[in-house]
């Protein structure tokens, strides 16, 4: 988070200054890949293209402080990426081969393999096996760090919807990861 | 009164009850704020706290891979300078001066050709030298039409009129507002120069009116019996009353 630079590097990003949207861009495109990858799989990087070009075009046009343009910016991301799923719904691609299943691992694999390191990617693929629309709140909760109120203006629900949905994604997370053994970089290992 | 008692215990009760977060589920909320968890949770709750850790977790070099591209795109994608965005109004002036160019040019083809109205024709006339306007294009005078006069036999001038204002409808052109034949009322009985002057037609005509009162011999009679606009025109009196 920029927190106290957020409104230079934004006026200077609007006014076309490359290096403070190269900041902004490190800060925030992280996040959204994560969120993307969750809600939309491989299509994740073309998306977050999408949705940078979006910014730069619209970046003079906003107000707001550092909350209200990681809002602006996931609404957008999310409606980039509910357009995606209407285009691939009209053309479906049917793959020939299993690749589609190797790509991301199924709640099984994930969850019966010993995790002896759980990587960033580890955990999203995790996250990812919850129902889309929860695993997209947890995302948006955690990763992003927006609050319910934010989140449900996002997803268009209300906030005890959000706060529901987000619960139950991790009780099952919960239920899933048990059994398994989770080491985390720099703490010692949980073995349940 | 018990019952509504009991029944408002139960709602207030229950009402509590919703508003308290169960044990999982303040846990949940520490967790999904990014807080950290107590020593006293259990081993699950601790091992989805290092799960939700790991999701949010630094930029790694993947993620930040395309920096260089998104930067480029960046510069590609953006509005056009201020400076550029200044052509709009400088473009005002040169349009505006192209139309009334446009507009005059119109005006003088029109005028050119004698298709304007006629006080604008002869308007252009004086100042750009176009053609005059011609008799046919004068604005028709709103009075003396329509009702037939009681003592003109087929003349259409307004009841009571006098010869003059018949005059006008034969056809005379209506610069000369002196009737025709009012030599005629005087014995002269010259008629010829009335005759060619009406025999040109008026707007006000009815397009058949080519002449006058035939000079008749100088009849001192003012009245321009039969003349409704079918007259000669070529007043062959010889003005011997």
């Amino acid at each position: 988070m920029l927190v106290g630079d957020f409104p230079e590097v934004l006026r200077r990003a609007a006014a076309g200054d490359a290096s403070a949207f190269a900041r902004l861009w490190r800060d925030t495109h992280p996040p959204l890949l994560r969120y993307l990858w969750v809600s939309a799989g491989d299509a994740a990087e073309d998306v977050a293209a999408e949705v940078w070009l979006e910014v730069a075009r619209r970046i003079g046009s906003f107000r707001g402080g550092e909350h209200e343009f990681r809002g602006w910016l996931f609404t957008m991301a999310r409606r980039k990426m509910i357009d995606r799923h209407r285009y691939e719904a009209r053309r479906p691609v049917s793959p020939t081969g299993d690749g589609e299943l190797l790509d991301r691992p199924a709640a099984d694999d994930t969850v019966t393999a010993a995790l002896e390191y759980i990587s960033t990617e580890t955990a999203l693929a995790l996250i990812a096996t919850l129902p889309r629309d929860q695993a997209e709140i947890i995302v948006l909760r955690v990763v992003v760090g927006l609050d319910a109120s934010a989140v449900a203006q996002i997803v268009g629900k209300s906030p005890g919807a959000v706060r529901v949905a987000a619960h139950r994604g991790l009780r099952t997370l919960r239920e899933r990861v048990a059994g398994a053994t989770v080491t985390s970089p720099g703490r010692g290992g949980v073995t349940l | 009164m018990r019952v509504f008692a009991a029944s408002l215990a139960e709602m207030w009760s229950s009402a509590r009850k919703r508003n308290r977060l169960s044990p999982d589920e303040a846990t949940a909320e520490l967790l999904l704020a990014r807080r950290h968890l107590g020593r006293h949770e259990p081993a699950s709750q601790r091992t989805l706290e290092l799960v939700l850790a790991a999701a949010a977790g630094p930029a790694t070099e993947r993620e930040l891979a395309r920096e260089t591209a998104a930067v480029t795109a960046f510069l590609a994608a953006l509005p056009e300078p201020e400076p550029a965005r200044r052509r709009g109004p400088r473009r005002l002036p040169v349009l505006a001066v192209a139309f009334v160019l446009a507009a005059l040019v119109a005006l003088c083809g029109t005028a050119e050709a004698g298709a304007l109205p006629a006080p604008l024709q002869r308007l252009a006339h004086q100042a750009i030298n176009a053609p005059a306007p011609s008799p046919a294009m004068r604005v028709p005078r709103p009075s003396a039409d329509v009702t037939p006069g009681p003592g003109a036999t087929g003349s259409r001038a307004a009841p009571g009129s006098s010869g003059p204002s018949q005059e006008s409808r034969t056809g005379k052109p209506s610069a000369n507002p002196k009737p025709t034949h009012t030599s005629d009322s005087q014995g002269n009985g010259n008629g010829q120069p009335t005759a060619s002057d009406s025999a040109r037609p008026t707007a006000t005509d009815n397009g058949k009116g080519n002449g006058g009162t035939p000079g008749q011999g100088g009849n001192p009679s003012d009245h321009p019996t039969g003349n409704n606009g079918n007259g000669n025109g070529n007043g062959n009196g010889n003005g011997q009353n």
